[in-house]
């Protein structure tokens, strides 16, 4: 990629949402752990759309929270 | 007291360069598919400097043939001025970069800030050779004077107005729809992944009903240098998000085999055409363009 990686636009990760809580490891975005797939979806889901941010599902099931 | 007011020769001579010189900005003025300038300010502003430029040109003949040689040198403040429309013009233009679906980038304003100069010249150069036309006619009947002013002014508006008509990407690509598919929350376009940033169901669906995607093929193996150049890329996003509007969502992705680029997005108005239209249209920056001839060049320096 170059020099695309760093032009605009950049990308912040705002929040990730795990389903195991050993992967919490701290960081400067929110980490939180839902209990359940369906708790997870919701939870990205209102973040999301609180903070006009998008979302990327993660092979291993997490979610991240990312703003543009 | 009468001789120090200008004579009509020289009045016939400013006059009528100065109003083709403008004319010839005001040809060059185009409210096109980019919507730039936009109506009526942009015109106002433009249209001004272009009769500023013009009336530069106009006097200049005037003023050497009454040996007036240091009023010539205020050329140099003309040149000055219109740097000046390139600087205001690239200003206005990095302003309103937050409020634009997606960004201009910095290589296509640099190309329309320089466009916006070029042209003040065209009225500079054509105001100029028009009233040194009318002096080297210099027939005793005024009208043949004017005509021939004004037809010589518009034969060199339309020579540099060829010689800096740019390219377009329609010129240099094909540009075709791709189909797109959602697998999970990775987008794929032609089966080139371009993003995974549909992480929701809802992201996912909307794409998948909503979007639409072109695909840029380059028509010669060295026109992927200019395709491949971010500015461009982003120039052509731009006019793609310019032309259908942005509900949600839009993507730009190089694929490295073929430098097939894939521009994706979920417009407002759906209409693949329009799309494609606006893609191909999009010019070949300046700064991008590379003569691929003078590469092959061997004139000097291998054996």
């Amino acid at each position: 990629m170059g020099r695309e990686s760093s032009e605009r636009p950049t990308y912040t990760i705002l929040a990730i949402i795990t389903l195991k809580k050993e992967r919490i490891l701290g960081g400067s975005q929110l980490a939180l752990w839902a209990e359940n797939e369906e708790q997870q979806k919701t939870m990205t889901q209102d973040i999301a759309k609180a903070m006009k941010a998008d979302v990327v599902k993660m092979k291993n099931g997490d979610y991240l929270i990312i703003r543009v | 007291m009468k001789e120090n007011i200008i004579s009509t020769d020289h009045l016939i001579i400013i006059v009528t360069a100065t109003i083709v010189g403008t004319m010839a900005r005001a040809l060059t003025i185009k409210e096109d598919f980019r919507q730039y300038p936009t109506y009526p300010n942009g015109y106002l502003i433009h249209l001004v400097t272009g009769f500023v430029a013009a009336s530069l040109g106009a006097v200049a003949i005037p003023a050497l043939m009454t040996k007036n040689f240091v009023a010539v040198t205020f050329l140099a403040l003309a040149i000055q001025q219109f740097r000046d429309v390139r600087k205001a013009e690239k200003e206005s233009l990095k302003d309103l970069e937050n409020t634009e679906s997606a960004y201009r980038g910095d290589a296509y304003i640099d190309g329309i800030a320089k466009t916006f100069e070029a042209r003040n010249y065209f009225a500079l150069i054509v105001s100029f050779t028009t009233a040194l036309t009318i002096q080297l006619v210099d027939s005793k009947f005024i009208s043949i004077n004017i005509m021939s002013g004004t037809i010589t002014g518009l034969i060199v508006l339309y020579v540099i107005k060829r010689f800096s008509k740019g390219k377009v990407l329609g010129d240099i690509a094909d540009v075709k729809e791709g189909k797109i598919e959602v697998r999970e929350s990775e987008l794929f376009v032609d089966g080139i992944f371009v993003s995974n940033l549909l992480g929701t169901e809802n992201a996912a669906n909307m794409f998948q009903k909503e979007g639409l995607a072109v695909v840029i093929i380059p028509r010669e193996e060295h026109f992927r240098i200019a395709l491949d150049h971010y500015g461009q890329r982003q120039a052509a996003l731009f006019e793609a998000t310019r032309s259908v509007g942005v509900k949600r969502y839009h993507f730009t992705r190089k694929e490295y085999e073929k430098g097939k680029i894939v521009i994706t997005l979920v417009p407002i108005i759906k209409d693949v055409n329009k799309l494609i239209e606006a893609v191909k249209k999009t010019p070949v920056l300046e700064s991008v363009k590379k003569s691929h001839s003078v590469m092959d060049t061997n004139l000097f320096g291998r054996e």
